[in-house]
């Protein structure tokens, strides 16, 4: 057992730090070339613009501990935005599940950011029990189509998004996990409706998406049909792992406390008094134990395995850890906590401050909520069973 | 020990309960709070002409001679609907102010227009520097033959929109945060040199900053005795420390009830989400820190009514419990409610919302549990 990096790694550090640092933005330099540049460098470095993809399909094909460098120092520099639906979610299961010649129709516009995807799962009455899922996709007679009716709910970025990936129900003769299929459409077509939902930090993120009489061709389906429960299981997981962020966080925790130092206290300030100082502590001890957590996840991986059990628990603790974060950054605007907007005085940090703890609620909700995750928890790894939830 | 309210007392509790319910739906609320003055004039008349205005206020004054319960009574109804009237900053501060400190002309010509609803007066304490302390004054006031001009800045200022007059807080004497030396003032809010910056808050209301250049106000205009006004800015902070509390309180109320109701119609896995144990936990822990925060609120209300310096404790231990129960029962809320937990369309995020700003308001709960803990 070692911790400190060989010198590989440190040169591959050395050399993604090279990188940030040659490709930053320059100032007065416009946002979107610079995003399609840097990309476009990334790629011609092998595969960093998609660095979580296998080498098979164009990734760098990294081990484990080049990842978590690369999440180290990601978290550190300022990056082009980037959207998880495709390339993150969508892509993976396309390399698994969808056909070569799908693969080839959708993957390079994925990996080039030109096609914006939306997740089409969730609906009113389909939540954490996601197999409850209603939206009915109908092949047609000749079975070259289907007819797709219902309801989407939470459909982040549906408002921006070219295409979705969704689940349907095409048979709701078995059990609630048979019968699903996976398609994929384009939003902007004639049938679909996007409303806005405006969350509790005053900002568009999700939306409702209705879907009348719309038409998809069965090319679009990935793999068979009433197997879509299958495919979209596996990405769930890994959207989990994904959502845990704790490189983010700990660059988060170090601007928390330089926060918390701009707001004087006597002598001193808001990080020399005992309550909040021990907070922060208490969250760094959680992170550093989190952190590692990650790691043993990520090594059990490297050598073949599957993610051991300690995997389970990182988005419970990952997201716990970023509310805590945004928390502290509420408590350290004082009285401007309740300032909303851009005017008024107080620390720069407290004017969407609070939104951003508002919006953090929803950390322990999407992407299996914590009640849920540990209910997974207790199943699968500590094998316990309840007589209740079916 | 007598917990029960007077007959009147109830009479007032069923009558405010009924008027936030036929008043006080989200949509109505919403609306009210996005238009200018961000509160209902029509209500606020309404309030007056039902004598709530002046509860608190005893009958030399206008009033109806009632006390802390009084307040307490209307502001648990209040908190069932987030109220956006501003009584907090009429009656509890402005109001309370001048109640205890004013001169016998300025009670006269402020109190019976503030208890029918005619003129506005808020509090201007905290500054920039302050955080939570409300000793610390840096706007200064200086004596000018028969005149005191004041400099500085206030901030977070409650309905200082709306307000016609503005008590303000400022040092006449001794270091920043000396409790001696702290000299409160009544204010035209149109005065030369008095500069608003209006914005709403997190929560719906409206608060602003506001600078104090060169603006000459005569020296009859002291609240209470000049360099003694922390006694008098302490008193008006605890009452609204128990005001706010009961509005939590009744906030905590809505938030609770509405969970239990919401997790009983959601079904998920073919079961109501009320029959998974640990949302029934988590339920009953958040009407457990409810039931709590009501205790605490009726004995510190009940102590400051007997005698409020030796409440003084148990006011910091309230507004450590309001804070700290608040918003576990605002962010269990909205757990339990999944994703329409975060949305502006239930109205738990809206309480949800109060309660956070509540505890940044006259001290968040570290802050009190310091207080407590040294007292
Ligand atoms: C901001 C945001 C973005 C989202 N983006 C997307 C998206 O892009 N695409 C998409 O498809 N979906 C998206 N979602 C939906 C998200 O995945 C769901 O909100 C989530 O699955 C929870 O479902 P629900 O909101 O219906 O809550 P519910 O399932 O109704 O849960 C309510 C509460 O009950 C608890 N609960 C449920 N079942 C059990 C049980 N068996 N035992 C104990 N407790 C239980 C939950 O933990 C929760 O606390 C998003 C959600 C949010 C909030």
């Amino acid at each position: 057992m070692h911790v400190e990096l060989n010198s590989e790694d440190l040169a591959f550090r050395e050399e993604v730090r090279t990188f940030f640092e040659e490709n930053k933005i320059k100032d007065g330099e416009d946002y979107f070339s610079w995003r399609e540049s840097w990309f476009k460098k990334a790629r011609e470095k092998g595969g960093w613009d998609v660095p979580k993809w296998p080498a098979k399909f164009g990734g760098p094909g990294w081990s484990p501990t080049q990842h978590y460098i690369w999440e180290q120092e990601t978290a550190r520099a300022n990056l082009p935005f980037d959207l998880p639906f495709g390339l993150g979610m969508l892509a993976p299961i396309l390399m698994n599940y969808g056909s070569e010649e799908q693969q080839e129709r959708f993957l390079p516009d994925i990996r080039d950011r030109k096609v914006n995807w939306c997740q089409g799962y969730s609906e009113p009455g389909a939540g954490s029990d996601l197999a409850n899922l209603k939206t009915k996709a109908v092949l047609s007679e000749d079975g070259t189509y289907y007819t797709v009716n219902g309801s989407k709910i939470w459909t982040t970025l549906a408002h921006m998004a070219d295409w979705i990936f969704c689940l349907t129900r095409t048979d709701d003769s078995g059990i609630k996990q048979q019968g699903i299929t996976f398609l994929l459409f384009p939003m902007k077509q004639e049938g679909i409706e996007v409303k806005p939902i405006i969350t509790l930090g005053g900002s568009h993120t999700v939306n409702t998406v209705h879907f009348t009489d719309v038409k998809v061709p069965v090319e679009n389906r990935i793999g068979e049909e009433g197997k879509g429960w299958t495919y979209a299981k596996g990405l769930l997981e890994h959207e989990r792992t994904g959502l845990a962020g704790l490189s983010k966080s700990l660059v988060e925790l170090e601007q928390l406390k330089d926060k918390a130092r701009t707001i004087q206290r006597g002598n001193g300030n808001l990080m020399d008094e005992a309550s909040y100082r021990s907070k922060v502590g208490e969250l760094e001890i959680d992170l550093l134990a989190t952190e590692f957590t990650e790691l043993r996840s990520l090594a059990s991986a490297a050598s073949g395995g599957e993610p051991g059990p300690e995997s389970s628990i990182l988005k419970l603790k990952g997201t716990e850890i970023k509310q805590r974060i945004q928390k502290l950054t509420v408590e350290a605007s004082g009285i401007y906590a309740s300032a909303w907007g851009d005017k008024g005085a107080g620390p720069s940090f407290a004017k969407g401050g609070t939104a951003g703890y508002l919006n953090s609620r929803y950390f322990t909700i999407y992407g299996g909520a914590s009640e849920v995750q540990k209910d997974i928890v207790a199943k699968k790894v500590l094998g316990l069973t309840t007589g209740k939830s079916k | 020990m007598n917990f029960e309210l007077s007959e009147e007392q109830k009479m007032i509790q069923q009558s405010v309960e009924r008027f936030v319910q036929e008043n006080y739906d989200l949509t109505n609320r919403v609306k009210i709070s996005s238009e200018d003055p961000g509160y209902s004039q029509e209500y606020w008349t309404a309030m007056a002409e039902l004598g709530w205005l002046g509860l608190a206020f005893s009958e030399e004054e206008g009033g109806f001679g009632g006390n802390q319960i009084d307040t307490l009574v209307l502001m648990e109804q209040f908190g069932k609907g987030l109220v956006l009237e501003p009584f907090l900053a009429n009656i509890v501060l402005g109001g309370g102010a001048i109640k205890r400190g004013g001169s016998p002309a300025i009670k006269e010509s402020i109190l019976p227009n503030l208890i029918e609803g005619n003129l506005q007066v808020t509090l201007a304490y905290a500054e920039e520097q302050s955080r939570f302390d409300i000793e610390d004054v840096a706007t200064a006031a200086r004596e000018d033959g028969s005149n005191f001009i004041i400099n500085g800045k206030k901030s977070m200022v409650l309905n200082a929109e709306s307000a016609d007059k503005i008590v303000v807080v400022t040092r006449t004497s001794g270091s920043q945060v000396d409790e001696d030396g702290i000299s409160l003032f009544l204010v035209d809010a149109t005065s030369k040199g008095i500069e608003r910056e209006n914005f709403p808050t997190v929560d719906g209301l409206r608060a602003s900053e506001i600078t104090f250049t060169d603006v000459e106000v005569p020296s009859g205009n002291l609240i209470g005795e000049k360099d003694k006004g922390f006694a008098i800015l302490q008193a008006v902070v605890n009452d609204a420390i128990l005001a706010l509390s009961a509005e939590a309180v009744g906030a905590m109320e809505v938030l609770y009830k509405d969970t239990v109701e919401y997790t009983q119609q959601r079904e998920q896995f073919d079961h109501p989400l009320s029959d998974f144990q640990v949302l029934q936990h988590r339920m009953v822990d958040m009407f457990m820190e409810y039931e709590q925060c009501k205790s605490l609120l009726l004995r510190a209300t009940m102590e400051t009514v007997q005698d409020p310096i030796l409440a003084q404790r148990t006011v910091h231990a309230l507004k450590h419990l309001i804070g700290k129960s608040g918003i576990f029962v605002g962010e269990s809320a909205v757990q339990l409610h999944g994703g329409m937990g975060v949305t502006e369309e239930l109205r738990i995020g809206h309480f949800f919302k109060r309660l956070l700003v509540i505890d940044s308001q006259f001290g968040n709960s570290d802050f009190h549990l310091d207080k407590f803990t040294s007292l």
